[in-house]
């Protein structure tokens, strides 16, 4: 037998190809295991030809693949089959990436648009970590794989889903507001199995804690979320991820805005956490970075002494953008506006894109929502997503790169999630999401 | 929180259920299981991996991802129990090299394992929050044999033998070592920690806490630290060889805490091989090697410290206040000298320049210097000594480097200002009779001093030199008019003018001049006051010298080089050959302890004795006659006659050079108290104590007692006052 050559008969129809080609699909996968010199005997011995029993058809697009990084897709072919085909192989990893490139906001296509089976309005959309995502309709979360099949559906016994998110691809926390009967609170579920991990409980004097679990966000081992219950469960708790223990809750008197906060954002390079009390949980809005280490502020900002009129700005949405120092909010006019992260004292200054005299106040609308991806800035006005390059707080205005926008719509967005290199953009008429990728290296033909 | 089935009724379409055989599972799992025995008994050539990997893939695939499973924690724990049984049957050596090659074994099987089930590995494995196949191959392997009872503590005690043995010197097989080691890192620190590490560093513990006790009994202090060195290093190569390295800091520090840290103590302190008797005998090598190991230990280098400053203090005092010492100053001040060079040396060579060493030595030598009030008088006298002979013929860069030194004992001196009060004295004797070897280092330690103590401290000491040097000028004008003035044939005169102040001048120094030196001093007077108005000069006859031609008897010509006084004497035998004690003093009207002086030197000293006195005797007394010698005879032209002068002070000068210091004090120390209260306005009597001496110490450490006097002295002159409220308080008064 050649050095290198490798005789392959998959399905009947023969392949020849080289151990080269198959160890680039790295020892975790069967076609490198299989030539591996532990076994490498025994093919020797009994035949010059490895039978595979799988389909040839899809092998053929996967050995190209190995062979030149690219992923061809034949018009007519599956592609969940083809997905089916790499797991098998242990290749899925080197499918995605040809699918997909590392997120970039001025070249994105619109790769899928989901319809959901469940009626109502969806609430919130999350990323998960490798590409896939979830939906949470009232008291129901769809949760969707990076192939964008759906999971088993989770269903929370009518109590209302305030916000969710994953601590990995297999699992996802959910937040819920309080009940009576001890329901409500936070815990995290398998996606696949859709059972019950961990129950995220607050304890205040050895006794359990009836609470509503408002905003979250999690960092590599912790999990923390804005609380409110009746006594003394207002606050920020911390739980460590593995064991769903608690290990910290940084209180505060109810009516203070950290229990109230509606949104969380861990900012990994400073190790700090923002924490965003704004309109309409509050009549006015706090935002401020917490650190743990010493369980204090280090940066607050609020507007409570500033507004004056009902027709003021009023802080819709916060995000922190850790690449340019600067927390980034969005008003109800749909005006972006930038403040110093470094320095506590500056106020926002506010970019002029829109004129508020345009907004007709009948007018159902969804208020812009913001999200962040390295340097890049999503905002989402109507059934629009525009991006912007590198905002910063001296500038006071980010430069706008591009718009995304489906020409068939989904009417308002009332949410948009960014994670796994993907951007979801949930539409509040019609119970529709989009996905936006950035291609990768290959070329696909025909999308499903 | 619960998840709540819908109940919603469906039309479902017809279908035909789909029967799967129902030994399926087991078929399936069969054919794996066989696989697995067949790899572990090495018999894995007959297999085919597509078929054993599409098999598990199925059985997952089919929700059998449990079965699977747990068959395979069975089957696996079983071929575990069976390789425990043969690693417990090997005998004695052979069970290492046993459990060696069974593990070797197992690491590939189970890379085999894992790559036919590697799709179980990635979703279920995943999905259930099993533990992964490689992973729970290690973890059979640590508790089914690792950890079994009959082999856990044996393997230790055969590693731990091993390591003992080769301790005592025996060669052991380094590489089965190692894999055994690496094995139970591999298992996870933790198994490597508590199955090996700690018992091994107990071991460890008592080993050399045993030796260290046999050593400390047999050996001297430096056999014993090249013993301490070298287990050291043994151990360090030790884990380089076969243990983990997160091992080495862990057994160092064992072996420093029973070796070194324990028995600190007695080694420092070990008779005739200790500390001391290393820094006496200069034992350089063995210092070096103390001090590499202790610096091992938290307290060790100040251990070292502490021993070595205690001993250079008490061999300081000695040197200090031993009285034969203090009888030749140039000496005491070598001395000195010699002990900072040796210990300079020391801390270079042995201690690594470490700074903290310095730093003691420094504290040292600051503490004994000063125990002797008189070092500042003897540092300035060998200064004295140096720059009038000890210097001549020697490079410049030797110089400096005498002087640097000078200036480091210098810099321990407490009392400063006593040493500039000696310097000067010894300056402007040294100048004025022409004896500085070279000006160049008169002037490179003036520079020195003065980048040490600031401006102020020189400055009188730089007039000096000035003043030389303007003389110089003046008398060249001086001389260029007696030239031209058709002068007669007088003495030659040479002036030199000092101002007052920076100079040690005494005044009411008085004698009557012989008659042609007064005609010529007048004549000097003339010409400096008609150049210079409105000055005053004054004559330090006590500090002249004069050039005398004298013929003897037998026409015996000499020239002599005498003091003023002597030559004021001399002139008198010119007219006279007998003069009694009276007669002198009244003629010359020199005051008497001086006039003893020269008369001693001129009649007294023999060879030198150009006067003779009656009775003979060593002392001057009041009834004296003097005659002229006209027997005196000498092989050299010119002879020099030298006063007789205490080189050293005497106790009445010692006494009165004290008062004048404190004397000068006085003025500093008040300039320091209305400098600080005139900032502060009002400060309590400690604060002014301790800021007073801060100002003060770079010159002299003033005593509180005079500080005090000092205040007093100010409130009486009304530059401050006491606070009505609080006595303790003082307040500035514009």
């Amino acid at each position: 037998m050649g050095s290198d050559r490798v005789r392959l008969n998959v399905g009947g129809k023969p392949f020849v190809t080289s151990r080269t080609t198959l160890a680039n699909a790295g020892r975790g996968s069967m076609l490198a295991a299989m030539i591996d010199e532990n076994w490498d005997l025994v093919s020797e011995l009994v035949s010059e030809e490895i039978f595979i029993d799988r389909n040839p058809s899809y092998f053929s697009v996967l050995l190209d693949l190995l062979r030149t990084g690219e992923l061809h897709i034949p018009s007519g072919m599956s592609e969940k089959a083809l997905y089916r085909e790499a797991e098998f192989y242990g290749i899925t990893d080197r499918v995605r990436h040809a699918r997909k490139g590392p997120l970039d906001g001025n070249r994105l296509e619109c790769v899928a648009s989901i319809s959901g089976r469940a009626t109502g309005d969806g609430t919130a959309i999350r990323a998960s970590p490798d590409g896939g995502c979830c939906v949470a309709h009232g008291s129901m979360v769809h949760v969707y794989n990076w192939a964008m099949e759906e999971q088993i559906p989770l269903t929370l016994d009518y109590v209302n889903v305030n916000d969710v998110g994953f601590l990995n691809p297999n699992c996802v926390v959910i937040c819920t507001c309080e009940r009576g009967d001890r329901a409500g609170g936070m815990a995290s579920f398998n996606v696949t199995s859709g059972k019950l991990v961990h129950k995220f409980q607050v304890c205040h004097d050895d006794q359990l804690k009836n609470f509503t679990a408002g905003a979250l966000a999690s960092s590599d081992v912790h999990l923390y979320a804005s609380c409110r219950g009746r006594s003394y469960e207002y606050g920020i708790g911390t739980w460590d991820q593995a064991t769903g223990q608690q290990i910290n809750f940084l209180y505060e008197t109810p009516g203070r805005p950290l229990g109230d906060a509606c949104k969380l954002q861990w900012l990994p390079q400073s190790n700090l956490l923002l924490v965003a009390t704004l309109f309409p949980r509050s009549d006015h809005s706090f935002v401020s970075l917490l650190d743990f280490r010493t369980k204090g502020k280090v940066w607050s900002w609020t507007d409570s002494c500033q507004r004056k009129s009902a027709d003021e700005k009023i802080v819709m949405d916060a995000v922190a953008m850790e690449e340019c120092s600067t927390v980034c909010v969005v008003n109800q006019f749909d005006n972006l506006g930038f403040i110093d992260m470094r320095n506590s004292s500056h106020p926002v200054r506010w970019s002029h894109r829109y004129r508020s005299a345009r907004v007709s106040e009948c007018e159902e609308r969804c208020y812009s929502k913001l999200a962040v991806s390295g340097s890049q800035l999503f905002s989402s006005k109507n059934d629009s997503v525009y991006v912007f390059c590198s905002p910063d707080w001296d500038a006071a205005r980010g430069v706008q790169t591009a718009r995304l926008r489906k020409t068939e719509g989904g009417g308002a967005i009332s949410d948009i999630s960014v994670g796994g290199d993907s951007l979801f953009v949930l539409h509040n008429e019609i119970n529709v999401f989009d996905v936006w990728e950035t291609p990768g290296s290959s070329g696909i033909a025909e999308v499903l | 929180m619960s998840q709540a089935k819908k109940k919603t009724f469906k039309i479902e379409p017809f279908k035909h259920k789909v029967e799967m055989d129902p030994k399926y599972a087991e078929k399936t799992w069969k054919i794996l299981e066989d696989a697995i025995h067949e790899i572990y008994n090495h018999n894995a050539s007959g297999l085919s991996f597509e078929e054993l990997y599409r098999n598990a893939y199925n059985m997952v695939l089919h929700k059998y991802g449990e079965k699977l499973y747990s068959g395979l924690v069975n089957t696996m724990t079983q071929h575990m129990r069976e390789i425990a049984r043969n690693v417990e049957a090997a005998q004695g050596g052979l069970f290492l090299e046993e459990l060696d090659s069974k593990w070797c074994e197992h690491n590939k099987s189970l890379q085999m394992i894992r790559d036919i089930l590697m799709y179980m590995d990635r979703t279920y494995v995943n999905n259930f929050n099993k533990t992964p196949v490689h992973e729970l191959g290690l973890n059979l392997w640590r508790d089914n044999i690792v950890r079994s009872p009959k082999i856990r503590d044996r393997l230790l005690d055969t590693l731990l033998d091993l390591v003992h043995r080769e301790r005592t010197g025996e060669v052991i097989n380094r590489g089965l070592m190692r894999n055994i080691t690496k094995m139970l890192v591999d298992l996870g620190q933790t198994v490597y920690q508590e199955d090996f590490e700690r018992p091994f560093l107990d071991a460890s513990s008592e080993f050399y806490r045993l030796e260290s006790q046999q050593f400390i009994e047999t050996s001297d202090c430096a056999d014993y630290l090249r013993k301490a060195e070298k287990r050291l290093n043994e151990e360090i190569d030790r884990v380089t060889h076969y243990l983990d390295p997160k091992s080495e800091a862990k057994i160092t520090s064992v072996v420093e805490r029973e070796v070194i840290g324990n028995r600190m103590k007695l080694l420092v302190e070990m008779d005739n091989s200790g500390l001391v008797s290393m820094l006496i005998d200069d034992k350089y090598d063995d210092l070096g090697r103390m001090y590499n190991l202790f610096r091992r230990v938290s307290t060790g280098l100040q251990t070292i410290r502490e021993v070595m400053t205690g001993h250079l203090r008490d061999t300081g005092r000695q040197l200090v206040l031993d009285p034969e010492r203090l009888k030749d100053p140039v000496e005491f001040v070598q001395r000195l000298l010699d002990e900072k060079d040796k210990y300079d040396k020391i801390i270079q060579l042995s201690f690594s320049n470490d700074k903290t060493f310095q730093n003691a030595l420094n504290s040292s030598f600051e503490f004994f210097i000063n125990l002797n009030a008189r070092s500042p008088e003897f540092i300035s006298l060998f200064v004295d000594d140096k720059l009038r002979k000890g210097l001549k013929g020697v490079s410049e860069e030797d110089v400096e480097s005498v002087l640097d030194k000078v200036m480091m004992l210098f810099r321990y001196l407490q009392e400063k200002d006593v040493f500039e009060k000696y310097y000067k004295q010894h300056l402007a004797k040294r100048l004025l009779s022409g004896r500085t070897v070279s000006d160049d280092a008169e002037r490179s330690l003036i520079v020195k001093l003065k980048t040490e103590c600031g401006y102020q401290f020189t400055s009188k000491l730089e007039g000096m030199f000035t003043d030389m040097k303007t003389s110089r000028d003046t008398m060249q004008g001086f001389n260029a008019t007696l030239a031209g003035s058709e002068s007669n044939e007088g003495p030659t005169l040479a002036v030199q003018v000092l101002t007052t102040g920076s100079w040690p001048t005494q005044s009411g120094a008085r004698c009557i001049m012989p008659r042609e030196i007064f005609e010529m001093c007048n004549k000097f007077k003339q010409y400096y006051l008609s150049t210079h108005t409105g000055r005053r000069l004054t004559w330090q006859t006590n500090m002249g010298t004069a050039d005398l031609k004298a013929t003897f008897g037998n026409g015996n010509k000499h020239e002599l080089n005498v003091s003023t006084y002597q030559m004021c004497i001399l002139c008198l035998f010119n007219i006279a050959d007998h003069l009694t004690y009276r007669e002198i003093e009244q003629a010359t009207d020199i005051p008497a302890p001086d006039l003893k002086r020269s008369l001693q030197s001129l009649a007294c000293v023999k060879g030198k004795n150009v006067l003779r006195k009656e009775p003979m005797s060593k002392d001057i007394s009041e009834d004296d006659v003097f005659l002229f010698n006209d027997k005196f005879s000498s092989k050299f032209y010119k002879v020099k006659i030298s006063t007789v002068v205490a080189q050293k002070e005497s106790e009445p000068e010692k006494q009165e050079t004290r008062q004048k210091v404190e004397e000068d004090r006085k003025p500093q120390i008040e300039a320091a108290i209305v400098r600080i209260m005139k900032a502060r306005r009002l400060l309590d009597h400690n604060n002014i104590i301790s800021e007073v001496t801060k100002q003060l110490q770079a010159r002299f450490l003033p005593n509180p007692a005079v500080i005090k006097k000092r205040i007093e002295s100010l409130i009486e002159r009304e530059f401050l006052e006491r606070d009505r409220g609080d006595r303790k308080l003082y307040r500035y008064l514009a």
